[in-house]
């Protein structure tokens, strides 16, 4: 105890020192949130953002039209966020469809995050170690890339629509680089594509359910995707498309958005915002947790 | 119980790690070492990046340190003036570990390279601690009592210019061995996410000659503001300190080293050190199997300028 006394002046500091970061933290999220209601954040994201939300497109001499929406606009990365499932329901307006399992329409929905940098890198041995040898950098890949169909794609729409849009895992439009550090041959940036796309299908954060949309009804559809908890936050697009016999009748495109919200938004982007204040708080916390220990269990570890 | 942890960015089950800071917390209670050297590792082993354990780490050592550090100043057992001269190396020695971090994640050989240093430092260290105890134990056995430590011997240290004098340590010796030591641990510290107790300690004992006495709490002294300064330099240059991660692991850490401490004090300290180094060896086996072994999958895929 008489330690404790010793010391508590400077505990005293220390203790308030990290009671006012915790208000500080707390209150600067509040207020980023409120922020964040008015208008969606602009932050670091693509000429994406700059769309409207909400896109359709009818194609000329098409009687149908396609309309859908995700059952969340909004989805909030907090501490407790592990993944989240959504669903995606639309309706086609003038459907001449007999009945839901009759197949006479089909519907693509891709779901698509936010494109960005990405290295691949392939490990070779050297002197009996495995160790990364070589790389390639790969532009737009969409960090997410969620693909849900009534029947495989190749049966719905001809190669270079699909080619020219971006639909099913092959046709990612990603592009390698400018400017690589080494020069790679044609059939090594075939493998390192490959290696991308397994990478990101094994980690769920690229999926292809070719029977993952289902008709309901004569005009309603739906389909369930998964953003798993190692998904990146930011907009995501969704796009559906309505077939008959090969050919596109109607598009639609709505968007969603993955934020962080309160404790996760604020830590995040005090880390990267604020780095050395950050490091001198996580020092505080250390310090004080150390002191804390020392006092209640009235000696130390070592 | 899933949590989502802000910089490393993946969901955690809480309790996992809260068990790892507990078990390590234990062992470090039990033998009366940092810790350090074994945590970064099985962060690491658990998934967490190479890079965010490494900065990570470096706080929950600062706080472990902390205690001990304020015990053994109460016992006016720290050299302040050696463990400033440390500290001087120390703090060269981590600004440019740290920049050495950045760089090799650009490169993309971090992993390999923390992979690497471990199995080196943990082989050599195991090995040495492996034989040191059989050898105490068989003494122990044949009734031999070990003897420690020769006072008044000089070694090629003391003939190097700056001398300094440390009262608390009773030397007069030159200032350039302990700058170089404090370098070479700051270095360490930085890349491999440790306190550097397990080097500085045998390092302060054997070739510097200090006092045992003043040893524990002068390197603990030095650990304490070393990893303060590694911590804000990780985070402010590679953005790799998980605050909810390091809060986690010094929760589980403390609890773990209270009972650790306990249970050391059963033990014989052969045996104990006999048991610490196979587990040393364990964990340095794992890391030279993923080094060795042909991975199933060559290729991996990280956001362009991060490992």
């Amino acid at each position: 105890m008489q330690a404790l006394a010793r010391y508590r002046g400077t505990f005293v500091f220390l203790v308030t020192l990290l009671v006012g970061f915790l208000i500080l933290g707390t209150t600067g999220s509040e207020a980023q949130r409120k922020r964040g209601k008015q208008a969606p954040p602009v932050s670091v994201q693509t000429p994406q953002s700059a769309e409207p939300e909400i896109k359709r497109e009818q194609q000329p001499g098409a009687k149908e039209s396609v309309e859908a929406d995700v059952s969340a606009r909004n989805i909030a990365v907090t501490s407790s966020f592990n993944g989240t499932e959504i669903v995606i329901f639309g309706a086609i307006d003038g459907s001449q469809q007999p009945s839901p399992e009759s197949g006479y329409y089909d519907v693509i929905i891709v779901v698509e995050g936010v494109p960005g940098r990405l290295v691949v890198r392939r490990k070779g041995n050297v002197a009996g170690l495995w160790v990364n040898t070589a790389s390639a950098i790969f532009d737009n890949v969409p960090s997410y890339y969620a693909i849900a169909s009534t029947r495989p794609v190749e049966e719905i729409a001809p190669e270079e629509f699909r080619a020219l849009h971006g639909i099913g895992l092959t046709h990612l439009k990603f592009t390698p680089a400018i400017g690589q550090k080494d020069a790679i041959s044609t059939e090594d940036l075939k493998q390192y594509r490959e290696a991308l796309i397994r990478l990101k299908t094994s980690e769920r954060l690229y999926v292809n359910r070719d029977h993952g949309v289902a008709f309901t009804g004569k005009s309603i559809f739906r389909a369930s995707i998964v953003l798993p908890a190692n998904v990146t936050v930011g907009p995501f697009d969704t796009k559906v498309y309505l077939f008959r016999e090969e050919k596109l009748l109607s598009r639609f495109q709505v968007r969603l958005t993955l934020e962080r919200e309160g404790m996760e938004r604020f830590l995040h982007s005090f880390a990267h915002n604020l780095p050395t204040i950050y490091g001198f708080m996580t020092v505080l916390i250390a310090v004080s947790a150390g002191l804390l220990a020392s006092t209640v269990f009235g000696r130390s570890a070592h | 119980m899933q949590f989502y942890l802000p910089v490393a960015e993946m969901s955690a089950n809480i309790l996992v790690f809260l068990a790892m800071g507990g078990a390590v917390g234990f062992l470090s209670g039990m033998f009366g070492v940092g810790g350090g050297f074994l945590m970064t590792p099985l962060l690491i082993v658990a998934g967490i990046p190479a890079a965010v354990a490494v900065g990570t780490e470096a706080a929950q050592i600062l706080a472990s340190s902390v205690s001990g550090a304020l015990a053994q100043w109460r016992r006016r057992n720290i050299d302040v003036k050696m463990g400033l001269v440390l500290l001087a190396g120390g703090l060269v020695g981590s600004v440019l570990g740290v920049q050495l971090v950045g760089v090799l994640r650009r490169l993309g050989v971090f992993d390999v390279f923390v992979s690497a240093c471990y199995v080196t430092f943990l082989g050599v260290i195991g090995v040495l601690m492996l034989v040191e105890s059989i050898n105490a134990i068989q003494k122990s056995r044949t009734g031999r009592v070990v003897s420690g430590r020769r006072p008044g011997q000089h070694n090629w240290v003391h003939g190097l210019p700056f001398k300094v004098r440390f009262n608390r340590s009773k030397l007069y010796i030159s200032a350039i061995p302990p700058i170089l030591l404090g370098f070479f641990v700051g270095l360490l510290a930085a890349i491999m996410g440790v306190g550097g107790g397990f080097i500085m300690v045998p390092a302060m004992i054997y070739l510097l000659r200090m006092p045992t006495q003043v040893v524990v709490g002068t390197s603990l002294f030095q650990i304490v503001f070393l990893t303060a300064a590694t911590t804000i330099l990780h985070a402010s240059q590679n953005y790799n300190v998980d605050v909810v991660l390091a809060v986690i692991l010094m929760a589980g850490g403390v609890i773990g080293a209270q009972f650790g401490t306990l249970a050391g004090e059963r033990l014989r300290g052969e045996q104990l050190r006999f048991l610490l180094a196979t587990f040393i060896l364990l964990v340095c086996a794992r890391f030279a199997w993923l080094l060795i072994a042909r991975p199933a999958e060559l290729f991996s895929v990280s956001v362009a300028g991060n490992a």
